[in-house]
């Protein structure tokens, strides 16, 4: 671990008359590893460090951003402190924190299986899922295969005595298929993230990855109309994760949220409950303190389709009167992990009560056909026509647009088939009354 | 110099002494400086210090990276030597000594960032906040940010290569909320180049870039919701040139041809657009915002035609992939920063000039949309499925441009969408954006005249016309 003399700098800070600092240093190292056709393709490995120090000056916070270590960087630090301060006319002053009585202890952060286990053994892994995917089906004419390995380490600590570290560990396997017939090519991709090297079965994965590109041969756009919908657990996590930025309270403040002055209102159906819980084992972003030193929490954002808190930081919190929710991330607020819990419905009665819809297992193009002021959304979707209760032909290149609002409204029914998926969002299966589909 | 050359050439020949028969060495230092205004005050400021060494050794189709902030010689040996350890190999390839490195003469900054106080940038950004606030009363909010690079590289190799590179940018990104009756809709603008300040002290009109963001999201805000169906889309030029980044560049870049996993894999010297079609993939224009004097692998920027008149005729080639091509590299290899290997990544990509007007477009239309502007998309390489968002629409009636629709999104084909361009303008533009790949986010530049195609699917929330 690169250390700087924190002494020396928080010294320094106090003589050029900075009130308070605190530093943010994480250490990062990461292994990388894919292949391709049978064969190790790449290999990639790597430790750094970035540290992040934050400063009042003023009754405002300047910050920097270092990845130079050396006494010899403290004047360019303090000196960029002060500038960036200097210009800074926000309202509301700057806070560092002296911290908490209590934090969670979290366990399953850290797993010294997956850091003791040989890379070889992982490597071995990777072709392991190479070859099952070969082997799944002679229709897969491409397969590229991939493993990474994180391991952070996080220290939090300032001049007003509070010192926080936390240690987490998280691999991820994947794997995406290109599979061709006469007349048709597709693609699939899936992966499996857990710091346990027992969850990283390539076997099932391979077989899904496959089935799931076969299965979508000949795929083809549907006429134009509404639609019932039902969302795979990945379709509406990646829908979701376009809108997660609308419950930051400095977006609520500043006019940028669509959901200002619809606190303890009703915006969702009753079966729709979004938590955020940042205690979640094997999840890599779990924390027991956010990057202000304040202890998180678990809470319900909506509950039963009533808008119960915004997201807080120390600042925006204080503006409402509010203790901070624990979601300062970075210099802006966020959650850790969110979560649509699982209703009672399981999923194939679900798709049993569909009469006139489409099974939506994959959503396009939600980084900018969603918009997250307004709530619009209109997204590449893809998946399969579901008639009276029966998963018919496969479908692709359609849009499904709506308004989150509105979908949210619309929650009809909450299956029990609970997934984590890619952008660290752990959802159901839901269904969705009507949407407007746009096809040929 | 950004490492000492005794210190690279130890460094590159330690990753060699296993058998490897290609080192390079990717040297980074950094600064940037951000800043964000919102609702007339400015909120955050940050400044930022990056460096790292980032080493790449390849025996065959074979290849290891690692990288490290690390400037210890020590511990840059000692990355190198555990990179080593992949490969055993009896053969040995010794490095060819390294000379003075090449250094850029091009796409010059005449007013360092860094020479800039930021009190200044911060008059900068008011003048745009002040013109989009008063362009009209529904403006509820209006972000404005400033933000300014500063990336010096070195990048040397065991065939002797050995190069500097100094890339200055800066952008201004604002965007304006409209806002009634709980109804929000945005417009932004976010124009930036590979210069200092003098981009936006002396060329760029600030007041004139705000008053448009503005002006699009009070369009957006009266607009009806965009109906949905397959309908002839005119594209405007600019951003517009966005529908050929994704829809046919990215399967043009040999990260995805390499391994046979794009649509136009094998189909060098064959049509695979329509006539009117010529695409640029340019690396050499002056101060163009996706231009640099060297690639991330340190060979020289270049202008590559990849379509002319609708025929391929290159693919864009990094090092590596072309050993897996047979293709000779085309100076297309970019990264982030050190944390990335390099890869094939587009520059300045642009459909160029056709014989068509603007007008003539817009009046040989009975029905369809004009996306005047566009929001950004993402493609699926393997397949050549697309997407993008029209963040300003309008829909054309009987030859004329006729009420402005929001929410729209085009959903398509790669290889399908080049064969039904039926018509291309004369007023090719460029505009700036980030593109995201395997070897992290650059910035490129995309860029088209307006044109035509005949039939795309349009998504909306309103239903079908």
């Amino acid at each position: 671990m690169i250390m700087m003399n924190l002494e020396l700098l928080f010294k320094t800070a106090k003589a050029r008359g900075i009130s308070d600092v605190q530093v943010f240093l994480s250490d990062r190292s990461e292994l990388s590893i894919e292949v391709f056709d049978g064969e190790l393709d790449k290999y990639e490995i790597s430790a750094s460090s970035s540290m992040t120090i934050r400063g009042v000056y003023n009754g405002k916070m300047g910050t920097f951003v270092t990845e130079v270590f050396d006494d010899e960087i403290l004047p360019q630090i303090v000196d960029s402190i002060i500038g960036s301060a200097k210009i800074i006319d926000a309202l509301e002053d700057a806070i560092i924190y002296a911290g908490d009585k209590e934090y969670a202890k979290l366990e399953g952060l850290f797993d010294e299986t997956l850091k003791n286990q040989d890379v070889a053994e992982k490597i071995q892994n990777v072709k392991k899922l190479d070859k099952a995917m070969h082997e799944a089906d002679p229709k897969v004419t491409t397969v590229e295969t991939m493993y990474s390995e994180t391991t952070r380490r996080i220290l939090l600590q300032n001049t007003k005595g509070l010192r926080l570290e936390n240690v987490v560990n998280s691999a991820m396997i994947g794997g995406s298929a290109i599979v061709k017939d006469e007349h048709d090519q597709r693609t699939a991709f899936d992966l499996i993230i857990s710091n346990d090297p027992k969850d990283l079965d390539v076997g099932p994965l391979a077989d899904k990855i496959v089935r799931d590109a076969v299965s979508a041969l000949g795929a083809k756009p549907i006429p134009t109309g509404a639609y019932e919908i039902v969302f795979k657990p990945e379709a509406l996590q990646t829908l979701l994760s376009a809108f997660q930025g609308v419950f930051s309270a400095e977006a609520v403040h500043k006019n940028m949220s669509l959901l200002k002055g619809k606190l303890g209102t009703v915006i969702g159906s009753p079966l729709f409950t979004l938590v955020d819980d940042p205690f979640m084992k094997k999840s890599s972003r779990s924390r027991s303190f956010d990057d202000e030193g304040v202890a998180t929490k678990y809470k319900a954002l909506i509950d039963k389709g009533e808008l119960k808190t915004y997201l807080y930081n120390l600042v925006t919190a204080k503006k409402d009167g509010v203790v901070s929710t624990g979601n300062g991330f970075g210099g802006s607020i966020g959650p850790v992990n969110l979560k649509v819990l699982p209703g009672e419905t399981r999923y194939e009665d679900m798709l049993a009560s569909v009469r006139n819809g489409i099974l939506v297992k994959d959503v396009q193009g939600a980084h900018a056909g969603a918009n997250p002021v307004s709530g619009d959304f209109s997204l590449q979707a893809s998946g399969f026509v579901v008639k009276d209760g029966v998963i018919g032909a496969p479908v692709a290149l359609i849009t499904v647009a709506g308004n989150i609002i509105q979908m949210m409204k619309d929650v009809v029914a909450v299956a029990d088939d609970l997934k984590t998926g890619y952008f660290g969002i752990t959802s159901p299966s839901v269904k969705i009354k009507s949407m407007a589909v746009s096809g040929i | 110099m950004l490492l000492k050359k005794v210190l690279i050439e130890k460094t590159i020949a330690t990753g060699l002494q296993t058998g490897a028969d290609f080192a390079e060495v990717f040297i980074e230092d950094t600064t940037t400086e951000n800043i964000q205004l919102i609702g007339g005050r400015v909120e955050k400021a940050n400044s930022q210090k990056i460096f790292g060494v980032g080493i790449r050794l390849a025996l065959g189709l074979q290849s290891v990276y690692g990288y490290t902030n690390s400037k210890n010689p020590e511990e840059i040996l000692k990355l190198a030597s555990d990179l080593s350890k992949s490969f055993s190999n009896d053969k040995r390839t010794a490095a060819i000594p390294l000379g003075e490195p090449d250094v850029g003469s091009h796409h010059k900054a005449r007013i360092n960032p860094r020479t800039v106080s930021r009190s200044r940038k911060v008059e900068l950004m008011r003048s745009a906040y002040a013109a989009a606030k008063e362009y009209d009363p529904v403006i509820v909010q209006v972000a404005v940010n400033l933000g300014d690079v500063v990336q010096n590289v070195l990048v040397a190799n065991s065939e002797g290569r050995f190069a500097a590179d100094e890339r200055v940018r800066v952008r201004i990104y604002v965007n304006a909320i409209a806002g009634k009756d709980g109804v929000m809709q945005t417009g932004g603008e976010g124009p930036g180049a590979a210069k200092g300040y003098e981009y936006f002290f002396d060329e760029l009109d600030i007041a004139e870039i705000a008053r448009d963001a503005a002006r699009a999201a009070k369009t957006m805000l009266f607009a009806d919701e965009c109906p949905s169906g397959v309908m002839p889309v005119i594209i405007n030029n600019e951003f517009g040139g966005v529908i050929f980044h994704e829809a046919c560049g990215h399967s043009l870049e040999a990260t995805s041809v390499a391994k046979n996993a794009s649509v136009f894999c094998g189909k060098l010297g064959q049509q695979i657009a329509s006539p009117i079609v010529t695409a640029i993939d340019d690396g050499t224009i002056e101060n163009g915002w996706g231009s640099a004097n060297f690639d991330d692998e340190g060979y020289p920027q270049k202008r590559r035609v990849l379509i002319d008149k609708g025929i391929l005729k290159t693919y864009m080639v990094d090092k590596l992939n072309g050993r897996r091509m047979n293709h000779a590299p085309t100076g297309s290899s970019r990264r982030e920063s050190y944390k990335y290997a390099p890869t094939s990544r587009m520059s300045n990509t642009f459909i160029a000039n056709g014989t068509s007007t603007f007008d003539e477009i817009i009046a040989a239309t009975e029905y369809g949309l004009f996306a005047a502007k566009m929001g950004g998309g993402s493609v699926n390489p393997g397949n050549g499925d697309f997407n993008f968002a029209v963040s300003e629409g309008y829909l054309v009636r009987n030859g004329k441009i006729a009420e402005p629709v929001r929410g729209a999104s085009l959903v398509g084909n790669g290889a399908k969408i080049l064969w039904n361009i039926d018509m291309i303008a004369n007023n090719l533009e460029r505009a700036r954006g980030m593109c995201g790949s395997s070897s992290g986010s650059i910035p490129a530049d995309v860029g088209q005249p307006t044109l035509r195609v005949s039939q795309i699917t349009v998504g909306g929330k309103k239903g079908a016309k």
